[in-house]
């Protein structure tokens, strides 16, 4: 399953192609394939251990890849530095958060802006509107170290935003939040890919917000794909079964 | 627009330059000669720290190697704002070249600072990717590399041995000019584009990479014109003071000017300024204890290194109970504060459970 062969490199997606990463005796990732479109959401899932933070931080420059190769609208960008891939249109947010703590959220959202050229000014009104679309614009003088813990994610999803990124990853947004919070980031996100034009790649363990949210899902175990496809489909395979057995993960 | 909605972003420097120049006013007024040279060179002192805040404070990343900026900047305004005569005849060794360039003192400081930013370019470069206790150590190493070069190359330095004959440019106005002037350029690099991405590297490297900081590029920007401000408090420094060596760019300069920043709180342009009053103030009064005990002779072998000591308390006493200095990273502004606290409809904080 893991050896699909990928084609051309698409000029509108983002291609990772073989991606291994390699803790001296670990494969954390190893050989894994797929592409991301403009528009479209992707789940990617696995156990705990399964390499799905890790794919981030090699994709986003984070870490280097012991082998394979990534394409941002078929640019090679593989283990390019992380700022450098920031400019070829990846965002990301972080699994555990990484807020600038000394900073307000609208500055938080501001420099974002600022990274990718604006003036202060422009910035400003960049970060402005999304927070507004992310609901949080209350917020927007509150030192970041002072926010509630449900908020934080927000901050990061919307810092991510105003680089205006052509592929948006997320590693778990809904860790930590409540049903009714869960619910509130659902509308939110599910919307972000048609508006902004952008491809979401979405990792997190609450499969009712996974199943709802993406139109395809990739399956990580220890490090190889062991199932891809629409939600319906992967459910059905004997591997994502397999790998989630004894779980207790609500859809799957 | 009125004045007031006009002003309201700057109201920081501009409430921390009424500070200065109200000082300076006062001590004008007063004309109390050590009193004017107190309040001048802690002016002076003002410059350097506002310069080490510049990239301190910024980037999150301690450094020994601002006092070196300094020693650079004052050798090189002396070697153009000194007469030619006046050079044969303080530095005999001092190369040929050297000798027929002078320039009035503005230039020569402005060209100052420039030599001492373009030195800070080429030695810092490869320095800036490192962090933590790596960065620290190289800037002290930076420190040791221009304190060695000043010692040794006697033919621009007069070499270990004291330069004199400087001419006193230097007056408290001077001083308290270039200081409101550092305050507002120190200020709007914080607020700067340059600035305020710095700033985000200084919370969070990782994250700040991720939305496309460069953060060596900043860092690098940042010492460079730290450097630069160094070399301006150098130069006027030099033109105050007449006569030094480089052994007044040494530790005991780097200490003080750290103490004043720390007590303060680097991470912000008011804490520097603060500090600087502050610790100015609390050395003096030590210096008198110091002297008085000297002169009733309670110890007969002398009494010496008191305030030292107890500056050296009060900065490990900070640092224990208040690491963020006295300002914590906040800045004076006048009429509203900015929000710090939640807005009056808050939502419930969740358990961390992750
Ligand atoms: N920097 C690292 N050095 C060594 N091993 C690492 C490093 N980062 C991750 N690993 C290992 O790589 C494997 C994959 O980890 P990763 O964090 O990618 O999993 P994950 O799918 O994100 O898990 P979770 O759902 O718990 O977040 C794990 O076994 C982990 O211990
Ligand atoms: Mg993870």
């Amino acid at each position: 399953m893991s050896d699909i062969p990928s084609a051309e490199p698409n000029h509108n997606a983002l291609n990772i192609q073989g991606l291994c990463k390699y803790f001296f005796g670990l494969r954390a990732l190893d050989g894994v394939s797929f592409s991301l479109s403009r528009g479209e959401i992707l789940g990617l899932i696995g156990p705990n251990g399964s390499g799905k933070t890790t794919l981030i931080n090699v994709v986003t420059g984070l870490l280097p890849a012991t082998s394979g190769q990534v394409f941002v609208d078929g640019t090679e960008i593989t283990n390019k530095k992380p700022y450098q891939i920031a400019y070829a249109g990846l965002a990301r947010t972080f699994q555990t958060i990484r807020l600038f703590r000394e900073l307000t959220v609208l500055e938080n959202v501001e420099v974002a802006a600022v990274s990718m050229g604006l003036s202060r000014k422009a910035a400003r009104q960049r970060a402005i509107e999304i927070l507004e679309e992310i609901g949080i614009s209350r917020w927007s003088e509150m030192l970041a170290s002072v926010l509630p813990y449900g908020l934080e994610r927000r901050v990061e999803i919307a810092r991510a935003l105003a680089t205006q990124p052509k592929f948006l990853f997320l590693d778990e947004p809904a860790a930590g939040l409540n049903e009714d919070e869960s619910e509130e980031l659902l509308q939110v996100l599910s919307s972000i890919p048609a508006r902004k034009n952008l491809g979401m790649l979405i990792v997190d363990h609450d499969m009712r917000l996974i199943m709802r949210l993406c139109n395809r899902l990739h399956v990580l175990n220890f490090g190889k794909t062991i199932g891809m496809g629409t939600p319906e489909e992967v459910r059905k395979i004997p591997a994502v079964l397999q790998a989630y057995l004894g779980k207790t993960v609500a859809g799957v | 627009m009125n004045l007031a909605a006009r002003l309201k972003p700057f109201d920081t420097p501009l409430t921390l330059v009424g500070a200065v120049l109200f000082l300076a006013l006062l001590t004008g007024l007063l004309g109390i000669p050590l009193l004017t040279r107190i309040v001048t060179v802690m002016f002076v002192s003002l410059i350097l720290v506002l310069g080490l805040q510049l990239y301190m404070g910024n980037s999150g990343i301690l450094s020994f190697a601002h006092i070196g900026f300094m020693g650079i900047g004052a050798y090189t305004s002396v070697l153009f704002s000194m007469t030619p005569a006046a050079k044969e005849l303080t530095n005999s060794n001092l190369y040929p070249f050297l000798i027929p360039l002078h320039l009035p003192f503005l230039p020569s400081l402005l060209i100052a600072a420039l030599v001492a930013a373009i030195i800070a370019a080429v030695l810092s470069y490869p320095l800036m990717r490192l962090s933590d206790a790596a960065a620290v150590i190289t800037t002290f190493a930076v420190l040791v590399i221009i304190h060695v070069v000043l010692v040794h190359w006697d033919r621009v330095t007069n070499g270990p041995r004291t330069l004199f004959g400087v001419d006193s440019y230097t007056t408290l106005w001077t001083s308290v000019i270039s200081c409101v002037i550092t305050i507002f350029a120190v200020y709007l690099f914080k607020e700067s584009r340059i600035g305020l991405r710095l700033r985000a590297t200084r919370d969070d490297a990782y994250a700040a990479a991720s939305i496309g900081i460069n953060i060596v590029l900043m860092r690098w920007l940042a010492f460079i014109a730290s450097a630069f401000v160094a070399g301006v408090g150098g130069a006027l420094w030099a033109h105050f003071i007449t006569s030094f060596s480089p052994y007044s760019f040494y530790l005991t300069e780097t200490f003080v000017i750290l103490a004043m920043l720390v007590i303060g709180g680097p991470s912000s342009v008011s804490g520097a300024v603060i500090g600087t009053l502050i610790v100015t103030a609390a050395r003096e009064v030590l210096r008198a204890i110091e002297n008085y005990i000297n002169i009733l002779q309670i110890f007969p072998g002398g009494f010496f290194g008191f305030t030292e000591v107890i500056m050296a308390i009060v900065l490990v006493v900070i640092l224990i109970y208040r690491p963020t200095g006295i300002m914590g990273g906040r800045e004076l502004r006048w009429p509203g504060r900015r929000r710090l606290s939640p807005p009056v409809e808050q939502e419930p904080v969740r358990n961390r459970n992750v």
